[in-house]
């Protein structure tokens, strides 16, 4: 079989893969990147939520608009990515076998990165195996890559952030979520997450696991019961829902055999089994190297900085950086990759218990066990003023990076300051202009518009909406609380959607002045 | 399952060119290139294979192409990945049973 002889081999199109082969090919490397799927870009074309972290962290764009970025970007520099390509093998010597069009390819490169991503976890429940069970990354690619929905009434199992972030998605796909559950104790994902879906009504079961799917051919129904601290089943709680589609967001696991074929130092984390490398992906392997998920699961941003550390470490093991240069560019985005690597969900932070913020204020328990904060809970939050005039509310309540509601408003209304995991604060001696660009612009819509008119016994609050049919101006309603009970009649008296909120509606409801401070959400009609 | 024809997010969906295939010999209507089991899912087919020893249905669970659970048979071929293999016109697909059709597994 011939060789092949490539610089720099890059295995995986995914936000790390591609995000080192433009930086090395920037640098003048010839970069060939394969993926074994037919479209590149990884998981990414999945993503249509807005992004978290602060503006060099793609903050506040979707992601399947990073991931048009990222591909055109790649192929500005030349970078040739190669796809239906599935690596087999990785060899000594830097070599790989790649089966293209049923036919395997052997090739050597001068350096290889191995940007492979992870593949998700399951739990084994009676019934597990049968059509209708599927992943949460299943329900990802059929609503958002193929527009079919995954099913009609769908129960989640799992409340990471890929658990919370695919229910909000079903939603917006036109599915009935009937519960989340989860196993654990507190909600694992992001608050602001979980909160965007308890305000339409949706139940949180924690503690709890599923004990049976129920079906002959499909998935017709699922039992759920709560678990004790030993998590077995406790008799007589079990819970029965109608569904045809369970959803599994259990967590996700490196998929680093390649790198452990290849014999490189690997090792056992909490994150799973994952190659011993430095901050750059350097393995024990000169000239091997590893970024994104592949050395221990984080999330699309991270993995675009390693990506980029990467590839300039791979810029100098080739010769076409010097090592001045290298080091430079890697305390940069060492800070960039820190910054994201702070607050409540940091890594360093994983199955400790969390009772105060940054701040020092006690932490919303009701958030972490229901989803949402509960309304005696919700004012010790810098970001919940009060004011006659229109201001924003800001219920965002954990330390998560992310900061770009601070630089959306130009009348300096919130405050978070040079730490992107503060609390946002809202400023009540600044002039809000109602432009609506902190509550388009927040990735987790927790910010409210609310403007005080006691005398006149109303009030107005502006909250986003990323569902289909949009309201409509003089549409009379229900008011619901952050719980997405019914509190009270609301009518609407200003829809807003530009292009500038991305997608992003901003409704406005007309409340009794007494439920300004509870009313989070809007249901069309009776109920 | 439905298809999405509008989203809040992804605007309206790309109307995909109708083609005619076959599933156990029932004439079905799906969209050109769209993966097999897509247009079996808005068909209201959930079953894609019964496993060899213990019959039990399987169907699409990953959706990528990595759990092989939603192989069938087609054009002859068994194992064929339905959630990557893109729907060509005139395709004739079919439940696997083991990893033959019906017919041969009897």
């Amino acid at each position: 079989m011939k060789i092949e002889h490539k610089e720099l081999i890059v295995i995986g199109a995914g936000p790390a893969g591609l995000s080192a082969a433009i930086e090395a090919a920037s640098r003048g490397i010839q970069v060939t990147v394969y993926d074994e799927n037919a479209r590149p870009g990884g998981q990414l074309f999945k993503q249509i939520h807005k992004f978290f972290g602060s503006k060099e962290h793609h903050a506040k764009i979707r992601g399947f608009k990073i991931g048009d970025e990222l591909l055109k970007e790649a192929h500005e520099k030349g970078v040739e990515v190669v796809l239906n390509a599935t690596v087999m093998g990785m060899f000594a010597q830097k070599e790989i076998t790649v089966m293209i069009n049923d036919e395997v390819h052997h090739v050597k490169g001068d350096a290889i990165l191995v940007a492979t991503g992870a593949s998700e976890n399951m739990v084994n429940f009676r019934g597990w195996t049968l059509p209708g069970v599927i992943g949460a990354g299943a329900a990802q690619t059929m609503m958002n890559l193929h527009h079919i929905k995954p099913g009609e009434r769908v129960l989640m199992l799992g409340t990471g952030n890929v658990g919370l972030v695919v229910s909000f998605q079903l939603l917006q796909a036109g599915c009935e979520v009937v519960a989340l559950v989860d196993a654990a104790k507190n909600i694992g994902g992001y608050g602001v997450h979980a909160a965007k879906l308890a305000r339409t009504g949706i139940p949180f079961y924690l503690s709890h696991t599923i004990k049976e799917a129920e079906g002959d051919d499909h998935v017709t129904g699922v039992t759920i019961a709560e678990v004790d601290d030993h998590f077995q089943f406790i008799e007589g709680t079990e819970k029965h829902f109608d569904v045809d589609t369970i959803c599994v967001a259990v967590g996700l696991s490196p998929m680093a055999q390649l790198l452990k074929m290849d014999g490189v130092g690997m090792k056992d984390t909490r994150g799973g089994y994952v190659p011993d490398c430095d901050e750059t992906g350097a393995t024990s392997i000169p000239g091997i190297f590893a970024a994104g998920d592949v050395t221990g699961i984080e999330e699309a941003s991270s993995a675009m900085i390693e990506g980029r550390m990467s590839g300039y470490a791979i810029a100098e093991y080739l010769g076409y950086m010097t090592k001045e240069e290298k080091d430079a560019k890697e305390e940069e985005l060492d800070q960039s990759l820190d910054a994201l690597r702070q607050g409540m969900f940091a890594p360093k932070n994983r199955g400790k218990e969390i009772t105060k913020t940054e701040e020092d204020i006690l932490i919303s328990t009701n958030l972490l066990k229901h989803g949402f904060v509960a309304d005696d809970e919700i004012s010790r939050f810098p970001g919940f003023v009060h004011k006659a005039a229109i201001h924003p509310v800001i219920e965002c309540t954990q330390n998560i990076p992310c900061n770009p509601c601070q630089s959306a408003c130009h009348k300096g209304c919130i405050s978070i300051g040079e730490n992107m995991t503060s609390l946002p604060i809202s400023v009540k001696e600044s002039t809000c202009i109602n432009c609506g660009m902190c509550v388009a612009s927040c990735p987790g819509q927790a910010i409210f518009l609310v403007e005080e008119h006691e005398d006149e016994d109303y009030g107005l609050i502006t909250m986003p909406y990323e569902f289909l049919p949009l309201p409509e101006v003089g549409d009379l309603g229900h008011a619901l609380g952050r719980s997405g009970k019914a509190l009270c009649e609301a009518e609407i008296t200003q829809v807003r959607a530009p292009k500038s909120y991305d997608h992003t509606a901003l409704v406005t409801m007309k409340v009794p002045y007494h439920y300004i401070d509870l009313a989070r959400f809007y249901k069309k009609g009776d109920e | 399952m439905e298809r999405i024809t509008m989203h809040p997010i992804l605007g309206e969906s790309p109307e995909g060119k109708c083609v005619e295939f076959t599933c156990d010999g029932k004439k079905l209507e799906g969209y050109e290139g769209e993966p097999i089991a897509s247009a079996l899912r808005v068909n209201g087919i959930m079953v894609h294979r019964y496993t060899a020893k213990r019959h039990e249905p399987r169907g699409v669970f990953c959706a990528i192409g990595r759990c092989t659970d939603c192989v069938m048979i087609v054009d002859g071929i068994p194992n064929v990945r339905t959630c990557i293999t893109p729907l060509k016109a005139g395709m004739v697909v079919q439940t696997q049973y083991g990893v033959s059709a019906k017919e041969e597994a009897k």
